[in-house]
């Protein structure tokens, strides 16, 4: 039998959407010669295309455009840059030495890459993974789903609309499917707190009346064929119904906008490690995996709430791609960087000892106010970083920068 | 203090405290000074941008999506969401591409955030 041919590539990226595009434009720019791009849909952008609302752009293009027009902007910068773009190619495997297996519009066929990028974006959580009791009707959407169906396929997916879950996305439908002239009856969020931004709660609900009950969640849906309604009820501080609070709510459609999750199962293919705390790859403050060569940005790492930042780590996690190529990965100790007090996680996990100007990316587990965020060394206790923030909120990501450098393990915090 | 607001401006979402000083706003919490002129526009006359799409003309589903130029009243979302609803627009359509120009005489234009070729 004839050995099958390996392509040989120098980075390549798998996922075309705001960090994949990204991370291709950082490779081109830093010096790498051959970037190419993998996207399984047929159009480059990943989830943009289907996010019609403005608010995108304003960090990195400084205006606020739509999620078409960014994508359709970056593929176009990508494009005149030299990046190579392959639509409707999907990368079936990935292995620890770079070699990807391929399906794409030639056939199957194999790569052997210089360097990776992860940028396969995240799924949403559905109705199994949290576990709803009652019937199995039709009519039962994750939030993102909807948004494809009624933006790029012209579908009405109902008339009257429970919206369980207050991310980003289900508040952005809240007002799409107000638009296109269904009732939206409420939106439920088991947190005491909104889980999307501020300004969608203000200009998708609050203009339009919906109503936003915190605490609550679905216990229950109604409905043989098609929903029939669905039952709510308020829960404690656990999180567990209070029994006396069920309510039923009339509808025929229930959207679900209970979160999102790295979607990492190549990663796991490749053997690289993964975070329980973001459900992304565990990372360096070069943005490479534990395995050497390969490098994860945008969702696909943790959830990002503005496709500018995932396209910011995408530019970062290209450029360091193209410094492997020639250089590898760097030797030499590293110290480990964790979450402490009231802090979720913290990005890089990792960094070389002595790296100056570290950038951390965190979101803090609950809402806080005038509150002090610092970043303390685990042997000394010296200080890094200590700065106020009015308010903090966990539907918002944070930046900080560390300008010394980090000789020891630090723990960032958030407190009084 | 007389309302608490978060800027809608951009993802940062400023919460703005708008007090009514006189004639003139006094605002806190603003990152940048858009922020001032949101605050009093937030006040007085809220302002909304809106987005849609809409079939390409002789089809079902090639979806040509849309928003405005710049805010308009939030008054005036549902009446300009109908004369959307209204296009079909002929491919090819060009992104920022005007499909309506100076919408129900509101100043702002409806464009196509996409390319779509024939």
């Amino acid at each position: 039998m004839k050995a099958p041919v390996v392509e040989e590539r120098g980075v390549v990226v798998i996922g075309g959407g705001p960090a994949g595009l990204a991370a291709a434009l950082g490779a081109r720019r830093a010096g790498a010669e051959d970037v190419l791009v993998l996207e399984r849909e047929h159009r480059l952008g990943g989830i943009l295309p289907q996010c019609i609302h403005d608010g995108f752009g304003l960090f990195l293009y400084k205006e606020t455009i739509s999620g078409p027009e960014y994508a359709e902007r970056l593929a176009e910068d990508a494009v005149r840059e030299g990046v190579l773009a392959e639509t409707g190619a999907m990368v079936l495997d990935l292995t620890p030495d770079r070699l990807l297996r391929v399906n794409s519009a030639g056939g199957y066929r194999l790569i052997k890459a210089g360097a990776v990028v992860l940028a396969m974006g995240c799924r949403e959580r559905t109705r199994e993974m949290i576990e709803i009791p009652g019937t199995r009707p039709a009519g039962i959407f994750t939030a993102g789903s909807a948004q494809n169906l009624v933006n790029l396929q012209n579908l009405r997916i109902g008339n009257e609309v429970v919206i369980l879950g207050s991310g980003d996305i289900g508040l952005i439908m809240a007002r799409r499917l107000t638009f296109e002239g269904m009732k939206v009856r409420g939106v439920f969020e088991l947190m005491p707190w909104p889980n999307g931004l501020e300004r969608n709660v203000r200009q998708c609900l609050r203009d339009f009346g919906i109503p936003l009950e915190l605490s609550s969640t679905v216990v229950e849906v109604r409905g043989r064929d098609r929903v029939a309604g669905v039952v709510t009820a308020r829960v404690d501080e656990f999180f567990r119904p209070v029994a006396g609070t069920e309510r039923e709510v009339a509808c025929d459609t229930l959207l679900l906008s209970v979160g999102l999750i790295p979607e990492n199962e190549l990663s796991k293919r490749a053997g690289v490690e993964l975070s329980p705390l973001t459900g992304g790859a565990v990372v360096d403050e070069t943005l490479m995996t534990s395995v050497p060569g390969i490098f994860s940005c945008g969702n696909v790492l943790h959830i990002h709430d503005v496709a500018d930042w995932a396209s910011f780590e995408g530019f970062e996690a290209g450029r360091h791609a193209a410094g492997f190529l020639v250089c590898g990965a760097a030797a030499g100790p590293r110290v480990r960087i964790t979450p402490g007090e009231n802090v979720r996680y913290v990005l890089p996990q990792a960094a070389a000892s002595g790296a100056a100007g570290l950038e951390l990316s965190f979101r803090v587990t609950a809402p806080a106010r005038g509150m002090w965020v610092t970043a303390r060394g685990a042997a000394t206790g010296a200080s890094y970083y200590r700065k106020k923030f009015a308010r903090l909120v966990p539907s918002e990501m944070q930046k900080i920068k560390i300008r010394k450098a980090v000789g020891e393990d630090i723990e960032v915090a958030c407190h009084g | 203090m007389d309302d608490r607001l978060t800027c809608i401006l951009c993802p940062i979402g400023c919460e703005l405290e708008v007090s009514r000083v006189g004639d003139k706003f006094e605002v806190k919490g603003n990152e940048c000074d858009k922020g001032l002129a949101f605050a009093a526009d937030e006040v007085l006359h809220p302002k909304r941008n809106l987005a849609t799409s809409v079939p390409a003309s002789g089809t079902t589903a090639r979806m040509i999506s849309v928003r405005l130029t710049g805010g308009v009243p939030r008054e005036m979302i549902f009446p300009i969401l109908a004369e959307i609803a209204k296009l079909r627009p002929a491919l090819s359509v060009r992104r920022g591409q005007v499909l309506i120009a100076n919408v129900l005489g509101t100043g702002v234009d409806v464009i196509a955030t996409r390319t779509l070729l024939f």
